[in-house]
């Protein structure tokens, strides 16, 4: 089997749309302020002054990428399976409350026996809380989606309840933990910004995402059952096993993020301290186009937007934030306009080789050309069905 | 504190729930018109948001609480639309668009609440009175909640029935349904099934954004910033909770809704229930009735799955 020709066609999708739609969006972003009287070009200025303006600054787009990549690594791989893991911002949650668990019951032992402990136990935490839908739709067909949705409140509430009853801190005002020993949080690694440790995980885990769906045999087997639950079957994939272990792999991946955005930024557990980074994560994974490179650089970009968010509360012009949630939004919205209209123009020239017999060389199938079926925008949800015909395909 | 559980106590539990049921109510009939015709509405909570925005922004404008529930409408239906668009036009996941339109959402209504009030001044609008029923009224516990509340509760609580009669006694209603079931089956007998599911999804814009309306409109008088506050995704845990049927859904919408009332008013009464207990009881409630626990579900067989005529 020869490897599939990387056509100009599948370079296009797989990179011009995703820089188009962002770019795009920025646009978007600026005819709104426009609308609102504000200077667009002095307001993505002051964002990038933010994000981007010194090695601190940098440092802090670092961080706000950090939770959002490590999640979107986790969505990007169930999605490979065809799995709809919407529950990562969930398992955030029970991430960062494992980890806080064990910092707030460790015994007093030598750094770094206890951060990696923490680690270790949102890591698990976040995949249990993944597992629960994958274990739903495995043995009893009920869709991942909404059921890992709900399990997202319940992670909240389970978050509340703690910081308000064990975990209270008597005459706060806020509902929070005491700020964690710097023993316990993951070690700033560049004197003089706010970069920790968090980083190198992330890294890593960028490399173990790839590893993972790329050279694997338990990506090749997301991507058999990706392509459809009988076809996977007579491949030899078994499927409840797989679709188990996807949810509890891409719940893992946001438990991590949990763990790294409380042992790492926040250094404490807090109400809300996800404000969204695990929905944001499935816009940044589909901008990224499910690869790792592509998501690192879809994070970064979200990061940037957020820390350019506080520039922007901070230099007094009077410009919203909440510009940036519309661009991010946008970023997506132009994404999958692009996608559909692709989908489009393939059936067209499918539907005229077909008559005409005729296969053009550059007319390459995508999902031959190793693309990703779940991307395949037509692709279904299967709410709650355990027809195995209408689970990825109409 | 027993004894403070009397009468008139549970009356105003009741006329609470009843109040915290009406907006959930809005939405939760919506989705399940838009999701026995086979659309799934993630952005529900997106779709009320919206609709809480532009009807606080409408009665703004007009000075009338009523021109502010045709512009929630309205705005429910701008997010639905943009779905329809996104999904049967762009082929888009019926999934990601709504996750997709729930940030656009609350990006939107932060920009438009600093672009149209300015971000420090909490412009408040009038609300509608209470309308109370004459008799009716005077009846034990249920009365004042079902009988002394305002004009758009009674709607809600009508659009209970209406639907069931739809669904269930209508051809239309069967075309909804074929659609949400077979829609390759449906087209072939006729029903045009692009057509039905692009009603079913304005419908559910138009009532998710009134139940938003409901929100700011009937009570608050003003919007701040998601000021839904999940709402949107309790009324869609309460479509599944109660087996995609308008009763069933009704029912869900007063067990969590009450549970609501009760978790408010728990704490004054020195009952010592960890009160985010009740506020997840609309998620788990529907976790433990998926996992079938309690009873068997069947949700619309072709549920978001798009529907491509070949």
């Amino acid at each position: 089997m020869t490897l599939p020709r990387v056509s100009s066609r599948r370079v296009a999708v797989q990179i011009m749309i995703p820089v188009a739609a962002v770019v795009l969006s920025l646009a978007t972003g600026a005819l709104l302020l426009l609308a609102v009287g504000a200077d667009p070009i002095s307001a993505y200025e002051s964002m990038f002054r933010a994000a981007f303006g010194s090695l601190f600054s940098t440092s802090i787009t670092i961080g706000k990428a950090m939770p959002r990549l490590l999640a979107a690594l986790g969505i990007a791989l169930a999605l490979r399976a065809g799995l709809w893991n919407i529950g990562a911002e969930g398992q955030i949650y029970v991430g960062g409350v494992a980890s806080t668990a064990v910092v707030l019951g460790a015994p007093d032992v030598s750094f770094p026996v206890v951060l990696v402990a923490a680690m270790v136990a949102g890591t698990l935490a976040g995949a249990v809380w993944g597992a629960i839908p994958g274990v739903l739709r495995a043995t009893r067909g009920i869709s991942e989606v909404i059921t890992s949705l709900m399990l997202v409140y319940v992670a909240i509430q389970l978050t509340n309840y703690l910081l308000e009853s064990p975990w209270v801190v008597p005459h706060s005002t806020f509902p929070a933990t005491e700020p964690f020993a710097s023993e316990h949080r993951l070690p700033i690694i560049w004197p003089g910004t706010l970069l920790n440790a968090g980083a190198v995980i992330a890294a890593l885990a960028v490399v173990l995402a790839w590893v993972l769906s790329s050279r694997s045999t338990f990506g090749l087997e997301l991507r058999a059952l990706g392509g459809g639950e009988q076809a996977a079957r007579f491949a030899g994939v078994r499927v409840k096993r797989i679709v188990v272990a996807a949810m509890a792999v891409s719940g893992a991946f946001a438990g991590l993020a949990g763990s790294v955005e409380i042992l790492g930024v926040r250094g404490r557990l807090l109400e809300g301290f996800s404000p969204g980074y695990g929905f944001e994560a499935i816009a940044i994974a589909l901008i990224g186009r499910l690869q790792p490179a592509g998501i690192l650089l879809a994070a970064v970009l979200f990061g940037a937007l957020d820390a350019g968010a506080a520039g922007l509360l901070t230099s007094g012009k009077g410009v919203p934030s909440s510009i940036v949630q519309i661009t991010e939004a946008m970023a997506v919205v132009y994404v999958l306009i692009a996608l559909g209209i692709n989908e489009k123009l393939s059936r067209r020239r499918r539907a005229r080789e077909a008559l005409t017999g005729v296969r053009r060389d550059d007319a390459e199938d995508l999902d031959q050309a190793g693309n990703v079926p779940a991307l395949d925008t037509s692709v279904t949800t299967g709410i709650g069905s355990a027809d195995v015909e209408g689970w990825h395909r109409p | 504190m027993a004894s403070a559980v009397n009468e008139e106590y549970i009356s105003l539990l009741l006329v609470a729930a009843v109040s915290l049921a009406a907006p959930l109510l809005f939405a939760a009939i919506g989705e399940l018109i838009s999701e026995r015709a086979g659309v799934i509405n993630i952005e529900l909570e997106g779709m009320m948001l919206v609709g809480a925005f532009t009807g606080v922004w409408g009665a703004y404008l007009s000075g009338s609480v009523w021109v502010g529930f045709l512009a929630a409408a309205a705005g429910g239906l701008l997010v639905a639309l943009i779905h329809g668009v996104m999904c049967f036009v762009f082929l888009a996941n019926q999934v990601v668009s709504g996750v997709v339109l729930n940030i656009l959402a609350l990006g939107l209504t932060s920009f438009g609440l600093d672009a149209v009030f300015g971000s420090s001044l909490n412009r408040s609008v009038g609300t509608l009175d209470r309308v109370r029923i004459p008799v009716l009224a005077d009846i034990p516990f249920v009365g004042p909640a079902l009988f002394s509340q305002r004009l758009t509760v009674y709607v809600a609580i009508l659009l209970v029935p209406a639907t069931w009669w739809l669904l269930n006694r209508t051809a239309s209603g069967l075309a909804l349904k074929s659609a949400g079931e077979r829609p390759d089956a449906a087209e072939a007998l006729g029903v045009r099934v692009m057509r039905v599911r692009w009603v079913a999804l304005m419908a559910c814009g138009i009532l998710a954004g009134i139940g938003g309306g409901q929100l700011t409109l009937a009570g608050l008088g003003f919007f701040t910033p998601n000021v839904t506050a999940g709402r949107g995704f309790i009324a869609l845990a309460a479509v599944v909770f109660g087996k995609w049927n308008p009763i069933g859904a009704a029912a869900a919408v007063l067990l969590f809704a009450t549970a609501d009332a009760f978790q408010i008013r728990a704490q004054a009464l020195g009952i010592d229930l960890p009160y985010q207990l009740l506020v997840s009881l609309p998620y788990l409630a529907t976790l433990i009735a998926l996992a079938g626990l309690l009873r068997k579900m069947r949700p619309p067989a072709a549920l978001g799955i798009n529907y491509l005529p070949d």
